[in-house]
């Protein structure tokens, strides 16, 4: 039944970042089936890091769409992934942090792939921020 | 629509694993539930982990909780007991 599908996620990186994220987000928000990790290594083959996304993508899907969160624009795990572009069920968000992580491990099952791409866009630049302005406004004050 | 008042009191304050423990409790009503700073009036949709973290209500901040819905009793005094029990914590 379409209601009970999910959009997969498929968390790349360099290094290990990728498994700590998700293993941070799981201790947050439980166990989170429908996300895979893969971290890829400095020295890894590209073909390689290409088979293991594309296994992740095959794991995680359940033929509603599956969002790669990428470490950083530019980087070999984002380009690696932009592979998978050519398919409609797929959609890429650089510079992934825990609350990107949290949003897309949360989402509600009524949205789609592209809907829910750009919340979690929108979430991972939302929580960056200063955290004297939020905290301490008035030491800003006195700064200025 | 019903309204009470909570303090925050275990150690680390409404951090990441205390606001699941929220969000989920109020998963479970099918009421809205708001949760609201008393001290600056920011505001969080305690169905939504990424909001109550946003309002980062640490060790000693009142919050207010508002439910609105059909089960809203059962909302605020489940989510007071929450309170009470210190998320399970220190």
């Amino acid at each position: 039944m379409s209601d009970t599908k999910r959009i997969g996620g498929v968390i790349i990186s360099h290094g290990q970042l990728a498994n700590e994220l998700v293993a941070a987000a799981e201790a947050v928000v439980g166990d989170l089936h429908h996300i895979r990790a893969v971290s890829i290594g400095w020295h890894d083959d590209v073909e390689m890091a290409k088979a293991e996304i594309e296994q992740a993508i095959k794991e995680v899907s359940e033929g509603v769409g599956v969002l790669l969160l990428t470490d950083m624009f530019g980087g070999t795990p984002t380009n690696i992934a932009a592979m998978f572009l050519d398919s409609n069920d797929v959609e890429i968000v650089t510079g992934v942090n825990l609350p990107m992580v949290i949003k897309l491990a949360s989402t509600t099952r009524e949205t789609t792939l592209h809907d829910l791409a750009k919340e979690v866009e929108s979430q991972g630049k939302d929580a960056i921020c200063r955290a004297t302005t939020l905290l301490l406004p008035q030491k800003l004050k006195k700064d200025a | 629509m019903l309204e009470a008042t909570v303090r925050v009191t275990n150690t680390l304050g409404l951090h990441a694993r205390a606001a699941a423990r929220l969000v989920r409790l109020a998963a479970t009503f099918s009421s809205s539930l708001k949760i609201r700073r008393t001290d600056n009036d920011s505001e969080a949709n305690a169905k939504d982990i990424l909001s109550v973290l946003s309002i980062a209500a640490s060790r000693g901040v009142v919050l207010q909780l508002i439910a609105d819905g059909a089960d809203e009793s059962d909302a605020i005094e489940q989510v007071k007991q929450l309170f009470a029990d210190n998320f399970g914590e220190q």
